[in-house]
C-alpha cells in the first residue's frame, strides 16, 4: 500500500484539519476519517536551511508552506531548486528524514510543470 | 655552502608562485591581511603559539603542537615544498594556515590554527588556503583531514569533499577527504572572498608580526565564561 | 492576590560553560540569596525553569537537583518546562505561589547548559519544539521557522536584511558594555551585509536569515527571589513589584496559523500584562524582548504595542530603540549579545529590568526607568510570557 500523509475530516461536519486535534476544530466532535494530502498548492514560503539536525548531511535543505487546493496547509520538503512564493507546487510522498536507520515519509513538493 | 650530509637530509623543491596577499573585511569591521609567511618568522610564530599547546579544549592542544612542528621543520629544511599563510589585524597574528605540496598535481592541507575567535578567521584561512593550491600552485586535488569531528564534518558538507580513503593522511594516517578544482570552483563565490590587490600601506601593517597580549589570547582561545571572570 | 516583589536578584556570565548546570545555578541562586540578604529568613518554595537538561545533561527531576546541591532540603521545589518560556513561566508560577498566601519567600532558578553536548545536538534538541510530525520529521528547525516567518514578513511590511542587521548591531553594540554578556564583539554594516566578505563572515542560516540574524548557543544561569509586597522592606535593595503577567498560546504549527506573520499570543500575552498592570506600552521606559532572530524583535515590538504593525523597523531606523532613543529595546543585549541558555533567558530578562528599575544596569541604565517590560516567547510563538514591571512597592 503506497505510503499516504493523512489529513483528518471531521465525521459530524465535514472540517478538514491538519495538523490532527483531538477534537473537531468546527464542531469539537471526536470521529473523523484520514484524508490523504495529495494533488496541488500554492507555495506561501520558504527557506533554504542550512543549520541541519542530526540525521542530515547535506549542505542545506530547502522547506516551505504550501496552501493546498485541498482546503488545508502543510509544511513539506522542496525539491525545486529557485522557489519563489505564489509558484504552483505539487505534493508526493517520499522520504523525508532517516532516523535510526527507520526511514520517515512525508510531502515533498515539486514544481507544476506548464 | 651546505655539506654533503645536510644536502641529503633536504627534500628537493618544487617551484611554487608566490601567494599574492588579500584582505578581508571582518564582522566587526576590522580589516584582516591574508599573506605568505616566509620561515625568517617562524620564530615569533613558535613563540606565540607555545602556550597554546597546553590547551585541552577544542583540539587546541594538538593542533598547535602539530602546527608547532610543521613549522620548526619548514625553518629547518625538513619538510618538502611547505608553505604558511596568515592572517594579521592591525599586525596582530589572528590565524595559521599550513600545508605541502606533494607533487604538481597534489596537494596535502595541515592545520587551519584560529588565534582570534568569533570572527570566522578559520572559515576565510582555510578557504584562502585552499585557493592557493588550487587557483595559483594549479593542482588539481588537495588532502585534508582534520583533529576535530566537528570541524571537519562542516568542510566535508560544505565543499564539499569527497572521501578518498585510499590515500593515507601523513597526519596519523587517517583515510583522507580530497576538494577537488571542479568542487572548488563550484565553491568559489560561496567560500572564497577578499579583495586585491593590498595597498602597499595595508600590507605594511602585517609587518613583522605582532604576538597578541598573552592574557586576553588565552581568555579567547580558552572562550569559556570561567576564563572570562 | 498579595502584591508580589523581587527583592534579589542574580545572574552568572553568559557564554560556554566548564562549570555543570547544577553548580551555574548555585552560583546564580546564591548571588540573588546574597543580594537580597535574607537573613534568617528560610525559602519556602523554589521553581526551576529548565528546558533541554533531559536530553544535554543527563539530568531530571532538575529541582530535586538543585535543592539538593544547595541543601536546602525540605523546602518543596519543582521544575517548570515551556521551551524557551520556561524562564517566565517560572517566574510566572512564582509569582502565583506567593500572591496566593502559599508562600512568602520564593527562589526562581533557570539554567541551560546547551554546550555541554554539540552543535548538531543541540539543534536536533531545539528542534523537539516543533509539531513532531508535522514540522519536525521534514527536518525543520527553529531557524527554518523564523526563516519563512522572516520572508512573509519582509515581503509584506518592507523590511529589510539592512533592518535585520540593525538589530544585530544595535545588541552588540548593547552587549558590548555589559560585562556578563555571551558576544562582546561589535559588528559593522560593512562586515556584515555591504562589505566584499559578506558570503564568509555573515553566512545564510535559513535565508533570508543570516548568521548574525540568530542567537547564539550560550550556557547560563539566573535567579530572582520573591516576596510578598508588604514584606520587601525587610531586605537589603530596593522592590521592584510585579505589576503583571500575561500568557497566551496558539497553534503549534506555524502553517496552521490564520496569518503566519501573525503573533497573536504575543499580542494577547502582553494584552493581559498590561491590563493587569492598569498601564499601557507608552508608560514604559525599558523593554527586554526575545530577539532570538533579530526579526522577531521588530515584530515583537509591534505586537506588544509599542509600535504600529509594520512600523517596528522604521522606528529602529530612527533609532528609537537604542539605549538613549525613546524606548530602548535589549539594553543589556538581548538574547543577540547577552545570550540565549534557553530554558533561563525569560529569568534573566527579570533579572535585567530590575537592575534597569533599580538604577543598577551600570554602563547599559536606562535614565530614570520606572517600568519595564519583558516578553518570552516559547516554541515558535505558540506560547508566549509578557511581564511588567514597576519600580517601588
Amino acid at each position: 500500500m503506497a505510503k499516504t500523509v493523512d489529513a483528518a475530516r471531521c465525521k459530524s461536519c465535514g472540517k478538514l484539519m491538519y495538523p490532527i486535534h483531538f477534537y473537531c476544530l468546527a464542531c469539537k466532535g471526536r470521529e473523523f476519517e484520514p484524508v490523504p494530502i495529495e494533488g496541488d498548492g500554492t507555495l506561501l514560503t520558504w527557506t533554504r536551511s542550512y543549520a541541519l539536525p542530526l540525521d542530515y548531511a547535506q549542505l542545506f535543505l530547502t522547506l516551505g508552506i504550501i496552501q493546498m487546493d485541498q482546503g488545508i496547509r502543510v509544511t513539506g520538503q522542496l525539491d525545486i531548486a529557485d522557489p519563489k512564493t505564489g509558484m504552483r507546487v505539487r505534493a508526493h510522498v517520499g522520504k523525508v528524514r532517516e532516523t535510526m536507520g527507520k526511514d520517515i515519509h512525508g510531502l515533498i513538493f515539486q514544481p507544476v510543470r506548464g | 655552502m651546505i655539506d654533503e650530509l645536510e644536502a641529503m637530509l633536504r627534500p628537493p623543491k618544487l617551484e611554487m608562485i608566490p601567494y599574492p596577499p588579500k584582505s578581508v573585511v571582518l564582522a566587526n569591521g576590522e580589516t584582516m591581511v591574508i599573506r605568505q609567511a616566509s620561515t625568517d618568522e617562524v620564530d615569533t610564530m613558535l613563540k606565540i603559539i607555545q602556550p597554546v599547546t597546553w590547551l585541552e579544549r577544542d583540539f587546541y592542544d594538538i593542533v598547535s603542537a602539530r602546527v608547532f612542528s610543521e613549522l620548526l621543520g619548514w625553518k629547518k629544511y625538513r619538510v618538502r615544498n611547505a608553505y604558511c599563510l596568515v592572517g594579521t589585524i592591525d599586525g596582530v597574528l589572528a590565524g595559521i594556515v599550513n600545508g605541502r605540496l606533494f607533487d604538481e598535481r597534489y596537494g596535502i592541507s595541515y592545520h587551519t590554527l584560529a588565534l582570534r575567535r568569533g570572527l570566522r578567521v578559520g572559515s576565510h584561512l582555510f578557504a584562502a588556503k585552499m585557493e592557493y593550491h588550487i587557483e595559483y600552485l594549479k593542482q588539481e586535488e588537495v588532502w585534508i583531514v582534520a583533529e576535530s569531528p566537528i570541524g571537519h564534518r562542516r568542510w566535508m558538507i560544505e565543499y564539499p569533499l569527497r572521501p578518498k580513503y585510499e590515500i593515507q593522511h601523513e597526519l596519523g594516517g587517517a583515510p583522507s577527504w580530497t576538494l577537488t578544482r571542479e568542487t572548488y570552483f563550484a565553491a568559489k563565490p560561496r567560500l572564497v572572498t577578499g579583495t586585491r590587490p593590498v595597498s602597499a600601506e595595508l600590507l605594511a601593517t602585517s609587518y613583522p608580526i605582532k604576538e597578541p597580549d598573552l592574557q586576553t589570547f588565552l581568555v579567547q582561545i580558552e572562550d569559556t565564561m570561567e576564563a572570562r571572570l | 492576590m498579595r502584591d508580589v516583589a523581587i527583592v534579589g536578584v542574580g545572574t552568572t556570565q553568559f557564554g560556554r560553560a566548564q562549570w555543570s548546570l547544577l553548580k551555574m545555578m548555585c552560583e546564580a541562586s546564591h548571588d540573588a540569596i546574597t543580594d537580597a540578604r535574607i537573613g534568617d529568613r528560610e525559602i519556602d518554595g523554589i521553581f526551576v525553569a529548565n528546558m533541554g537538561a533531559g536530553r544535554n545533561n543527563k539530568t531530571l527531576g532538575i529541582a530535586s537537583a538543585l535543592v539538593d546541591r544547595m541543601n536546602l532540603y525540605p523546602t518543596p521545589a519543582e521544575a517548570i518546562e515551556n521551551g524557551p518560556a520556561s524562564g517566565a513561566s517560572a517566574v510566572k508560577t512564582g509569582y502565583m505561589a506567593v500572591a496566593s498566601g502559599m508562600c512568602d519567600l520564593v527562589l526562581v532558578c533557570g539554567g541551560e547548559r546547551m554546550r555541554e553536548v554539540n552543535n548538531l545536538e543541540a539543534t536536533e534538541c531545539v528542534s523537539y519544539i516543533s509539531h513532531r510530525y508535522a514540522e519536525y520529521v521534514y527536518g525543520v528547525t527553529l531557524p527554518a521557522l523564523a526563516g519563512m516567518f522572516a520572508r512573509l514578513y519582509m515581503q509584506k511590511y518592507g523590511v529589510t536584511q539592512e533592518h535585520l542587521a540593525m538589530v544585530a548591531i544595535k545588541n552588540h553594540d548593547h552587549g558590548f558594555v555589559n560585562r556578563k554578556a555571551h558576544i562582546r564583539e561589535r559588528v559593522t554594516m560593512e562586515g556584515l551585509l555591504h562589505g566584499p566578505d559578506v558570503a564568509n563572515n555573515n553566512p545564510y542560516v535559513a535565508d533570508p536569515l543570516r548568521f548574525y540574524d540568530c542567537c547564539p548557543v550560550s550556557d547560563g544561569a539566573s535567579a530572582v527571589l520573591l516576596a510578598p509586597a508588604s514584606m520587601a522592606g525587610d531586605f537589603a535593595k530596593r522592590p521592584v513589584r510585579i505589576a503583571g503577567v500575561g500568557q497566551a498560546t496558539d497553534c503549534q504549527a506555524v502553517h496552521e496559523r490564520p496569518d503566519p506573520t501573525e503573533l497573536p499570543a504575543v499580542r494577547i500575552a502582553a494584552q493581559k500584562a498590561f491590563q493587569m498592570a492598569g498601564l499601557t506600552p507608552a508608560d514604559i521606559d525599558v523593554c527586554e524582548l526575545h530577539d532570538a532572530f533579530t526579526i522577531l524583535e521588530i515584530a515583537e515590538s509591534e505586537e506588544c504595542g509599542f509600535f504600529p504593525k509594520g512600523e517596528g523597523h522604521k522606528a529602529l531606523e530612527r533609532g528609537e530603540t537604542r539605549l538613549g532613543g525613546k524606548l530602548p529595546i535589549s539594553p543589556s543585549g538581548g538574547l543577540k549579545a547577552r545570550g540565549h541558555p534557553v530554558g533561563n533567558t525569560g529569568v534573566s530578562q527579570i533579572v535585567e529590568l530590575v537592575l534597569q528599575l533599580r538604577g543598577e544596569a551600570g554602563p547599559y541604565q536606562v535614565p530614570s526607568a520606572k517600568r519595564g517590560f519583558a516578553v518570552n516567547f516559547g516554541g515558535f510563538g505558540n506560547n508566549v510570557v509578557a511581564t511588567v514591571l514597576s519600580e517601588g512597592v
